[in-house]
């Protein structure tokens, strides 16, 4: 479903008459892991939806051999616009302003709420609030403090040591980190994938049995384009009910 | 010890033969049915794929008739297959299942893990012994493949309705129970005469429509997970022209990967234009493999895959451009353990009398029968 929406993103902006359009080829962002084999034929397949004028700008991000490899994917594309003292420089800059997103993302942990729940799932799903039926803001009126899977490498890898197999998707590996370290703080876990996703079918079994012991609700949610938010509305109150019970004893 | 395995078609034939010479006995599973599916589904996430279920169901009725070990492949992605065995493990576990795995994978992580899944699988086994089996498992794998490709070309052209599978089914049974080299050439031998005897004589037959079969390779060679996609087309009167090979995928995927040859490279000048690169699992070989073919002589291409199968989405994705570029028909089957046999079949035939009606009726060609004429 993701890619349906990207793609009709892509049609609208080719109506808008432009000719250059940047979809990058992400294959990969850590070292031996891939992200969704989907996002590898991204731009194979927005080239089938849009005409042939429009140009597609196309960097191959690609880790799987290291970070150098992916740093040099950004520089060789760059290289096609402009020098390499001037590609250099942008470079760094873009560097220096992810660097301190990045900070500003491990500070906030909210407090103060009842109850807490992890949310785990692809960031296009969980920031899009068409996508995922506005699930951030129901879950904030029903007084739900939400931590977000967000967490540096440095942490979720270590934090997947106690799998016998090192799971070979980010998203995957990103969520039973974070999962790893949250879950003796959070109240309950909630996932969001979108229908058919492949990697969430095997994450929600690794979850599942990680949980199993644990004594931590675990909610799956799907979502596609034919689910109504309001049958998700209903589940989130649901969940949040049974979370509120069990804590109060 | 008693060693179970998932089905993959006929490949169980070589993989008996591979255990035997490793000193192990091998415990069949009964052939992929539709139970075995239904109890694949019943223990696994609704998500899944295809293959994983039934693999599972596989597994669940090697365990019930004694087997104490699962040997499985792994990968490292991003096709889900990769982590199949993990998965399956858990879940096996879940119902009190807690048995050994052994995955063959290129080893990553932890050496210790594979060294003992090596020494567990070797040990008490002599080299000499080991490599005979694995010799006649080889032997054996490219006979069964030669066997099928055969009945793909006769059952179009057979004279008497099923003779082809029937015969098929022997010969299968020959060649498992051979016990050296020997035995499955000359197995291999007779067929080549009784499938030409199960032709139809006399040359005034012309040709029949030929249609190729590419998409995921599980679904592709097992016969439930495609309900018998071959046969139905076969019995249409359409030659299958095969792009997947077993022995082929155990070339490049296992011997030519072990030695970090660039397997992609060949089919990525095939799909050139189309797709760059790998995309996991089929993918690239189902755009390269459907542009190689309609450049060959293929009058349609049957895309077939798995519900919710990661590559094979953006295969078919691309394909209408294939199709479009090369004015080649394609379709595009979707299956997971909810499709009907009759809903297939009538995409199936309306497909063929589409395809032949666009190639123009051929000499004698033969009849699309239905089932009950």
């Amino acid at each position: 479903m993701p890619l349906k929406a990207f793609v009709g993103h892509v049609r609208f902006l080719a109506r808008q008459g432009l000719g250059l359009l940047w979809v990058p080829q992400v294959i990969s962002l850590v070292r031996g892991e891939y992200t969704c084999p989907n996002l590898l034929g991204l731009p194979d397949l927005v080239r089938q939806y849009v005409s042939p004028s429009v140009r597609l700008l196309t960097p191959v991000l690609d880790a799987r051999r290291g970070k150098r490899q992916l740093d040099r994917g950004y520089l060789s594309w760059g290289l096609q616009f402009a020098a390499l003292p001037r590609v250099l420089r942008a470079w760094q800059k873009a560097c220096v302003v992810q660097r301190s997103w990045e900070e500003e993302q491990g500070r906030g942990h909210p407090a103060g709420s009842a109850l807490t729940i992890l949310l785990l799932g692809p960031g296009y799903l969980v920031d899009d609030a068409y996508l995922n039926g506005n699930l951030q803001r129901k879950l904030q009126e029903l007084g739900v403090a939400v931590v977000r899977a967000d967490l540096p490498d440095a942490v979720t890898v270590p934090a997947c040591r106690y799998l016998t197999k090192r799971p070979y998707w980010t998203t995957t590996r990103r969520a039973l980190g974070a999962l790893e370290h949250f879950r003796r703080t959070v109240d309950g876990v909630i996932s969001i994938a979108p229908f058919g996703c492949g990697a969430e079918a095997m994450q929600g079994v690794l979850v599942n049995q990680r949980l199993r012991g644990a004594n931590l609700p675990y909610l799956e949610l799907y979502v596609d384009e034919h689910s109504s938010p309001v049958g998700l509305h209903t589940r989130l109150e649901a969940f949040c009910d049974l979370l509120e019970r069990k804590k109060s004893g | 010890m008693r060693v179970t395995f998932p089905h993959l078609g006929n490949a169980y034939i070589a993989v008996e033969s591979l255990l035997r010479g490793l000193g192990h006995e091998p415990v069949t599973p009964p052939p992929t049915n539709r139970r075995t599916l239904e109890r694949g589904s019943f223990h696994s996430p609704a998500e899944l794929c295809l293959p994983f279920k039934i693999a599972l169901g596989n597994m669940l009725d090697g365990l019930d008739q004694g087997a104490d070990c699962v040997l499985m492949i792994g990968g490292w992605g991003p096709c889900r297959l990769g982590y199949y065995a993990e998965i399956q493990r858990l879940l096996l576990e879940a119902v009190g299942r807690d048995v050994e795995f052994i995955t063959l994978e290129v080893p990553r992580g932890i050496y210790s893990r594979y060294w003992n899944h090596f020494r567990r699988l070797t040990s008490g086994a002599r080299l000499g012994h080991v490599l005979r089996g694995a010799r006649l498992a080889w032997a054996k794998l490219n006979a069964v493949e030669a066997l099928e490709n055969l009945a793909l070309q006769t059952r179009p052209r057979e004279t008497q309705h099923a003779m082809t599978t029937q015969f098929l089914k022997r010969q299968l049974d020959l060649v498992r129970r051979a016990a050296s080299l020997k035995e499955v050439e000359d197995v291999l031998h007779s067929a080549r005469q009784g499938f030409l005897q199960l032709r139809e004589s006399g040359s005034g037959q012309g040709w029949p429509l030929r249609l190729g079969v590419v998409g995921e390779i599980y679904t592709v060679v097992e016969p439930l997970a495609n309900l018998n996609l071959e046969e139905r087309l076969g019995n249409l009167g359409v030659e299958v022209v095969r792009t997947i090979s077993l022995a082929g995928w155990v070339t490049d995927h296992i011997f030519k990967k072990a030695l970090g040859c660039d397997i992609t490279a060949p089919l990525r000048r095939l799909a050139a234009g189309y797709l760059r690169g790998f995309v996991g699992g089929h993918g690239l070989e189902t755009i390269a493999r459907s542009a190689a073919l309609a450049k060959e002589r293929v009058d349609g291409i049957v895309h077939i895959l798995p519900l919710s199968c990661m590559p094979e989405v953006v295969a078919k994705g691309i394909l209408p451009a294939v199709s479009r570029d090369h004015q080649i028909p394609v379709l595009s089957l979707v299956v997971d353990e909810h499709t009907a046999e009759c809903g297939f079949q009538t995409r199936l035939e309306a497909f063929v009398d589409f395809v032949q009606r666009r190639v123009g009726q051929r000499v004698g060609q033969k009849q699309a029968c239905l089932p009950w004429s």
